[in-house]
């Protein structure tokens, strides 16, 4: 077995609360599904070796060191980076390589398979890498869009028209509305007066323009607009391959709607209320 | 017809004081049962009503000429449906019932007071809260929050809805200057309010704006959408020039920017104006920046406070980009003239053509005769009629207006009504 060693030294060295992340993402192939019957082919990074269509999520603590083992579970050889942090390497079917990553910078990063970019990362080989230096509540959304027929285009090896494309389903971690909410992950549940954090990255490849109802939330940080931060917003634009977080202190109590303000985004096969939808509680 | 004949005497905004709780006669519905069991706000300062309806016919004139179905929101039954809805205006901390009437003959309705954060039961948030059905009032109350800018739109089927035309925007000014930003904020001389978005012919068919009760959204069909029309205020193309921007060097001009569209917009200010973004989303901005481009995503609003250092003509652009190809798709622009003064040369300083300025019930003008009152997205809400100077402006609701006059078309003049 051939295995690959990547290693990044930053200049700066491990805090005194720095730990090792020794984990593993397995390529699987499957199919993601919609609840109007729509499945289509799908791929993720799993935890295990059992398929989910969400892919698995790797938070660290800043300073950790994260030593992870990427395995290609599927027939086809695909490859891996952390999206501007490490180099791409490639994985045979069968095999697996090892990434080490120092993290010594606070903020959401996609690790994704790069190939024929954005063709393999669009069905599904897209996931979020959190570097954190908070013990607040934390809640991920990896946000997404699929159009039918294209990964089916591209695990047949063709790649769509990129520029008629025309998404049909909208999804957070995986999910559409009403099935967002069942994701402990992606629904914010919290009081008044606490201070959560949100993980966003677009993995996709639309603009999306997330609306917060009930509250404001400020911008800590973003990827591609570093100058966005400290605004306090309740419409986030968020572009394909950018990060985001967000700090919300809910001021009051309630149930509120989060949702695509791309109205489009709400929809899911053409029925409204399947798609980018969820809810934040918050408790008195 | 011309659009801005088309609309006068219409989308008049009417704020009535209440002294007490808002106490409506019309059928109580479960929907306003639950609303005034929510906290109580105390005294109502500002008590507003809607009538959400649909067209039966079809009646919104696109640039081409072709007429359209529209849902909407109207303050008089026997108003045509407008793209956007009337503008509101609330000053900060007034506790306001909002109350609309549902028209529709079938759908409900609700007014989701978009990033006005209110409480739950207010939000207009089907199932969350409440929705208003055919023949039925519901009641919403709020504190008008943070000066700035925000919008209201129905938020049943709301993909549907709001491409349908049911939304507007909303503007809260701080107490003590209709022409500041917030208390110790952006002094302004004039101000503009865009509301941006598209059009998609199929969506406006019959079959789709009159359609019945579904709080499902599952009997909605959801087309896909390819917009024909890009939209400022409503208009598009050779409609806005009926709506250009005309200030004078050195007048600082407030332009309110709101995306409730599908598509992306990207405003370019001509190289001579000064643009500095002050606001988002109903908030300063932490660092103010000065940028000639301001992007505007779907559900944001911006505030640009532009000022010119010299005479010229030009144009704003706004572009529409796709969300998912981000391809520019189309361009408006709309026209932009910086002068010495304003209309009237005879008269040398403009301080001298309005007085008082602000004014509350009555002004003087320079002009006898009729005046057509312009409001911020430069849609034309009434008239002034006198036979000498003095003109009673107790119609207008507190804001920033042009006054055009008819028979001299050269001359315009700002005033702000302030109570």
């Amino acid at each position: 077995m051939i295995r690959w060693a990547l290693a990044f030294f930053l200049l700066n060295g491990l805090s005194a609360e720095a730990a090792t992340i020794n984990t593993s993402l397995y390529i699987l192939r499957d199919s993601i599904h919609f609840d109007n019957g729509t499945s289509l082919p799908y791929a993720t990074f799993n935890e295990s070796n059992a398929y989910t269509a969400t892919n698995a999520r790797i938070v660290a603590d800043l300073g950790d060191q994260l030593d992870l083992w990427v395995v290609n579970f599927d027939s086809e050889v695909h490859e891996f980076r952390i999206q501007g942090e490490t180099n791409t390497v490639s994985i045979p079917v069968g095999d697996s390589v090892q990434v080490l990553y120092d993290c010594n910078s606070q903020g959401v990063f996609i690790f994704h398979d790069p190939m024929n970019f954005p063709d393999n990362a669009s069905v599904g080989l897209s996931g979020m890498l959190v570097v954190k230096n908070t013990t607040n509540a934390g809640f991920y959304w990896n946000i997404k869009e699929h159009q039918v027929g294209n990964n089916a285009t591209v695990f047949g090896g063709s790649s769509p028209d990129w520029s008629t494309y025309y998404p049909v389903h909208f999804t957070i971690n995986g999910k559409s509305a009403p099935n967002i909410n069942n994701d402990a992950d992606a629904r914010v549940v919290g009081n008044v007066g606490d201070t959560i954090y949100i993980y966003m990255a677009n993995t996709g490849q639309s603009i999306h323009s997330m609306h917060l109802h009930g509250y404001h939330a400020t911008i800590v940080y973003s990827s591609k607009n570093p100058s966005h931060v400290g605004w306090s917003k309740d419409s986030m634009p968020i572009f394909p391959s950018e990060t985001m977080v967000l700090e919300l202190v809910p001021d009051q109590p309630g149930e509120y709607p989060v949702h695509d303000h791309n109205l489009i985004g709400t929809t899911g096969g053409g029925e409204y209320g399947q798609g980018m939808f969820t809810t934040l509680l918050i408790a008195p | 017809m011309a659009k801005a004949i088309k609309l006068s005497m219409v989308n008049v905004i009417e704020i009535v004081k209440m002294p007490h709780w808002f106490e409506g006669t019309r059928n109580v519905t479960l929907a306003l049962i639950l609303t005034l069991c929510s906290p109580s706000y105390g005294q109502i300062d500002t008590s507003l009503q809607l009538i959400s309806k649909i067209d039966f016919q079809e009646q919104f004139e696109l640039h081409d000429g072709n007429l359209i179905h529209l849902m909407g929101y109207t303050q008089l039954i026997s108003a045509p449906i407008d793209l956007p809805s009337p503008t509101l205006i609330f000053e900060e901390g007034d506790s306001v019932n909002l109350s609309m009437w549902n028209l529709s003959q079938g759908a409900p309705h609700t007014i989701h007071l978009h990033g006005l954060d209110v409480n739950q039961q207010n939000d207009g948030v089907p199932m969350l809260s409440f929705e208003v059905e055919h023949d039925s009032i519901g009641n919403y109350y709020f504190k008008a929050p943070h000066p700035g800018t925000y919008i209201y739109h129905c938020h049943v089927s709301s993909v549907l809805h709001v491409q349908s035309g049911m939304y507007g925007m909303l503007i809260v000014k701080p107490k003590s200057n209709p022409n500041l930003t917030w208390e110790n904020g952006f002094l302004f001389d004039s101000e503009h309010a865009w509301m941006m978005s598209e059009v998609d012919t199929n969506w406006h068919h019959d079959s789709i704006i009159n359609h019945p009760h579904d709080p499902m959204g599952t009997m909605d069909p959801i087309l896909p959408y390819y917009p024909q029309h890009f939209l400022i205020n409503g208009m598009s193309e050779t409609q806005l020039d009926m709506a250009p921007i005309n200030g004078t060097v050195g007048e600082k001009i407030y332009m309110r920017l709101a995306n409730i569209g599908y598509y992306a917009n990207r405003v370019i200010f001509p190289a001579g104006m000064n643009a500095e973004v002050i606001a988002s989303d109903g908030r300063p901005l932490p660092s103010p920046f000065n940028s000639d481009t301001v992007d505007v995503y779907p559900g944001e609003r911006f505030g640009v406070l532009l000022e010119a250092d010299a005479e010229f003509s030009d144009v704003i652009q706004v572009g529409y980009v796709n969300l998912n190809t981000q391809i520019l798709e189309n361009t408006q622009e709309v026209d932009l003239t910086i002068s010495g003064f304003i209309g009237l040369d005879e008269l040398d300083a403009e301080d001298q053509l309005v007085y008082p300025n602000p004014a509350n019930d009555e002004v003087q003008l320079p002009l006898s005769g009729e005046w057509v009152a312009l409001d911020l997205s430069g849609r034309a809400i009434g008239t002034l009629i006198s036979e000498n100077n003095n003109y009673n402006v107790s119609g207008l609701a507190v804001g920033s207006y042009i006054l055009k006059n008819v028979e001299r078309s050269d001359v315009s003049v700002k005033i702000t009504i302030q109570r």
